[in-house]
This record gives structure tokens, sequence and C-alpha cells, in this order.
């Protein structure tokens, strides 16, 4: 790729990218004498501010492994990552990162407000104050009147969503997404990907969104990576240039349709 | 799942408490008509066979008893109930303690956990004598053993439970930046509840049987020693009676313990009814 190429040329990040990897891998010793596992090789990706990048590709080609990296859960082996011109380790304990896992992973015993509060509780923000921050999200992404509910009184759907307005009440730089709606039916995953269509061009939020689906990928993105496991490798990016701000309905242009036929056609390619 | 609306939800609230209440009264309708109908039967089986007291007195025998020595039977498992609650708070405390400190260090556990376990089979009255015998024969010695008794279940469920968070719920503390003891008090702690109620419920048991054990071995005073004095002097409708006491002083304190457990975890799956 070129833009690997010119990227490479920096010496330090370039300031207006919220996020940049360079020359990153990532090996896993081997555990059962298989030999180590080279989940990442040779990543090289810059997201600006403001923009909207998908990673796609098949299972176990080290997408997440991308994301965690980002949000300092694993060290890379080698390889620099910028989180806003920091290291993962800094962004993160500035709290300029979100997270939304493809578990809403809540916890149980909170009901969905302290659920949503819990961030910046945990940054010690008083309680009457980040509980209007709390209600005001749970405005924003659809669940008024559940604030009181248990996780488990709430559906899939809901769910996810209480773990997106929490990811966001921190207000964070960067929001890292990991297949936030892989375990969603087909009906409530559209209904949530139009929220986040229309809640990313809204707020301009930077987000790194980890999906299977090309369809879900180059309806919400910018830009589209195409990644290969064994190592875990990017090879290819798609430009989706279509007008924003965008609907479901886009789905059914010729353009919108020709972007996916790409995307397909460098995901099969990656395994022949 | 069925999705609720918000209306929905407060109206269930509104209503819950009474519900709740109701629903404790009827959960005592069944038990309660078991025990009219053994009572029956074994007064009956009693009298037809001419069973004697001293192998099987009637009910009606030992309710007799127990109207006639009321106060002193209450008095003594007052006794009893004092010893098994404070060596029940003070062994599950530190059983709390040394789980927290066997969950947090790895070989802490390794090096000390084997001989826990070992201490935890000896039975109890084998080490109920030394105990006495280490505490004098009041009642600090009879809240020893009872707190001997109720340590490790909830020493080995607060190990478990606090190991059992979920590795995803970690991963959120930790992009938030959270503190240890945040860490510990907002996440490992709430999520080991469920296994701390397995333990302590364990513990309400074991530290009733722990102190009437205990003044078994040495007392004046108390229900074991009133079984005790009763088995000596055969007088069984008051034995009888005194171990009807102590099955209702357990049941009673597990159900504080149960009682306790609904309040604090409402959330958990174990709380949910049977539908």
């Amino acid at each position: 790729m070129n833009i690997d190429a010119l990227k490479q040329e920096h010496s330090s990040p370039n300031v207006s990218d919220t996020l940049t990897f360079r020359n990153i891998r990532v090996v896993y010793s081997d555990e059962q004498g298989a030999g180590p596992v080279h989940a990442l090789e040779d990543i090289n990706l810059s997201v600006a501010a403001g923009e909207f990048v998908s990673v796609i590709g098949p299972s176990g080609c080290g997408k997440s492994t991308l994301l965690r990296v980002a949000a300092d859960l694993e060290k890379p082996t080698a390889g620099q990552v910028w989180v806003g011109g920091e290291t993962p380790k800094a962004a993160r304990l500035q709290r300029r990162v979100g997270f939304v896992f493809q578990d809403a992973a809540l916890l149980e015993w909170r009901r969905i407000l302290q659920n949503i509060a819990l961030p910046l509780e945990l940054k010690g923000v008083r309680r009457p104050e980040r509980e209007k921050v709390a209600a005001d999200l749970i405005n924003l992404v659809g669940l008024t009147g559940f604030e009181r509910s248990y996780p488990r009184q709430l559906s899939g759907g809901m769910r996810q969503r209480a773990a997106i307005a929490r990811a966001m009440s921190t207000e964070p730089e960067v929001m890292l997404m990991d297949e936030p709606f892989g375990a969603l039916d087909q009906i409530t995953r559209d209904r949530l990907n139009l929220e986040l269509l229309v809640l990313s061009e809204q707020n301009r939020i930077t987000v790194v969104f980890v999906t299977h689906s090309i369809h879900e990928a180059v309806l919400l993105s910018d830009r589209v990576f195409v990644m290969t496991p064994r190592p875990g490798h990017i090879c290819g990016e798609l430009n989706v240039s279509l007008p924003r701000p965008r609907s479901l309905k886009i789905r059914q242009t010729e353009e919108f349709l020709e972007l996916v036929k790409q995307g397909t056609t460098l995901l099969q390619q990656a395994f022949l | 799942m069925k999705i609720q609306t918000p209306g929905d939800d407060k109206r269930r609230f509104s209503t819950r408490k009474l519900a709740a209440a109701g629903e404790i009264a009827w959960l005592l309708v069944p038990p309660v008509i078991t025990f009219v109908l053994v009572a029956a039967v074994w007064e009956w089986a009693v009298i037809f066979y001419e069973i004697p007291a001293y192998i099987l007195p009637s009910p009606s025998r030992i309710f007799e008893s127990l109207a006639k020595d009321q106060g002193s039977i209450l008095r003594h498992s007052g006794i009893t109930l004092f010893e098994a609650v404070a060596g029940f708070l003070i062994g599950s405390f530190l059983g709390a303690l040394l789980g927290t400190l066997f969950a947090y260090s790895r070989m802490f556990a390794q090096s000390l956990l084997p001989y826990v376990i070992a201490a935890n089979t000896i039975p109890v009255v084998a080490i109920a004598p030394i105990i006495l015998i280490w505490f004098g024969h009041g009642i600090p010695s009879k809240i020893a053993v009872t707190a001997f008794l109720s340590f490790f279940p909830l020493a080995l469920n607060m190990m478990k439970g606090l190991r059992s968070y979920d590795p995803i719920i970690m991963d959120v503390f930790h992009v938030a930046a959270a503190s240890n003891w945040q860490r510990f008090i907002k996440m490992r702690l709430p999520s080991s509840l469920p296994y701390v109620f397995v333990g302590l419920k364990l513990n309400v048991t074991f530290s009733v049987i722990g102190a009437i054990i205990a003044e078994f071995v040495q007392a004046d005073r108390g229900l074991g020693f009133v079984i005790m004095t009763a088995y000596r002097t055969l007088n069984m409708p008051r034995l009888w009676s005194a171990m009807l006491v102590s099955a209702a002083t357990g049941i009673l304190f597990f159900a504080l313990v149960a009682l306790a457990e609904r309040w604090i975890i409402p959330w958990h799956s174990s709380m949910r009814k049977a539908e």
C-alpha cells in the first residue's frame, strides 16, 4: 500500500491523526508447542479525527487484537501505537479511549443508569453530575424509562445500547468497537446501525469498528480495511465516499452495491 | 425475553413489597401442613403401639415438657444462639479475610490452602477439647469452637467468588482506568457475593452445630448442656424439646441470612422465581 509507505516516512505521528499504528506486530508464544502465533504482522494504519474506520475480516484474523492493542489491553511485540499523540497506556489513563465489546459486559448488579455512569464514577465524578450525564446518554441511545432496570431485564439490543452509552460517558477521543452488533438479529442490527450512523455523524466521533459484515462496514465507514489471517495483515483498503448524512436506504444504491462487491472481492482474494 | 414498558416496571415496583409479604406467608403453608400431619401420625403411633416415652415421647409430651420449663429452655437456647451468632460473625470475618488473601496471592494460596483443607477435615469433637483448654470454660471457648467451624466454608467460597469475575468486565474496568481498589470494591466483591452467601449459609448450620458440640464437651448452660443432662437423667421429652428448639434456632438464623441474600443480591439469577 502506498499509504503504508507514506506513513513510514514520518518520524512522529501525524498530529491531526487520532490513532496511528506503525509496524505493529503481535506474536503469542506457543502454549502447546504449536509454534508462535502471529496475530498481527506489519500493521500500518492511521485514523483521522472524526473519521469512521471499519476493519473487516474472517474470525481469527487479529481484528480484535488490533483494537485491544490500541486500548492498552494487550502490548504489541513490536511497533508503535499513538492515541491522540500518546502511548495507549497514557491515553487510557487519561480516559481518552472508549471500548464497546461484542458482549455488552454490563454489571448485572447495577441498574442501567449506574452502569452507564460507571466510567465517570471510576474517574471520581460526583454522583449528581455523573447521573446527569448518564441520564442524557440514556435519552441519546433511546433507553429512556429503563434507568432503573437491571441489565437482565433488557433485550440484547438494549443492553448493547447501554454499553455504547457507557463507552461514550467520558467523551473519549476515539471509540473502539469490537463487533458490537455481532450477536444481534438482523432487524435489531439494522436499527442499531442506523442509530450509530446518526450518532457518529452528529457528534463527529472517531470510531474504529470491527465487523464480519461488509454491508455494515460500507454503510457506516469512511474507510474500510480488509484483513487476512495468519499472520493478521491488512491486505486492502476501500474508500467509501458515499455522501453523508446516510440512511439505510443508501444500501439500495448502485454505488453502495459496487463498494460491497469490491470489498467482497478483496476478502475473497485474501483467501486464494 | 419480554421487553417491559416503563409503566409496567413502575407498577411492578409499587406492588412488589405487598406481594413479597404475601408470598412469604404462602411459603409457610406447605411446611406447616407437613408439620401438623407428621405430628398427628406420630401422636397416634405412640398411643396405638404404646411406645414408652424414653424411646419416643409423643408430640404432646414434648410440648408439655417444653411448656413446663419454657423459661429455662429459652434461656439456654438464647445462650447457644449467642455463641452461634458470635462465632459465625468472627469465623465468617476471618474466613472472608483469608479467602481474599487466597484470591489475590496464588503463592499464599498454594502454600497455605492444603493445610486449611486438612484442618477442615479434623472432627470438631477432637478439636473442641483443645480449644476449651486454650480458651477456658466459659462462653468464649464455645464461640471459639463455633468460629473455627464457620471459618472454612466462607474462606473457600470467598476465594472462588473473587476469582469468578467476568474477564470482559475486568477489561471494561481496565479501559476505564480503574484502580486496584476500585476493581476490588466495585467488581470482584459484587461478583463474589453469590458465592459468599453459599459460604454464609453453610456457616449458619455449622455454627449452631459447633456451639452445641462445644457445650457437649463441657458447659453448665446452653442447649448442648440441656441435651446432655436430659440424656443422663433419661428425661427424653426434655431432650426432644431441646432438640426441637435447637432446630428452630438454626432455621431462624438461616432465614435471616437468606433474607439478607434476597435483599443484597436481588439481581442474581438464583434469586429469580422458578417459573
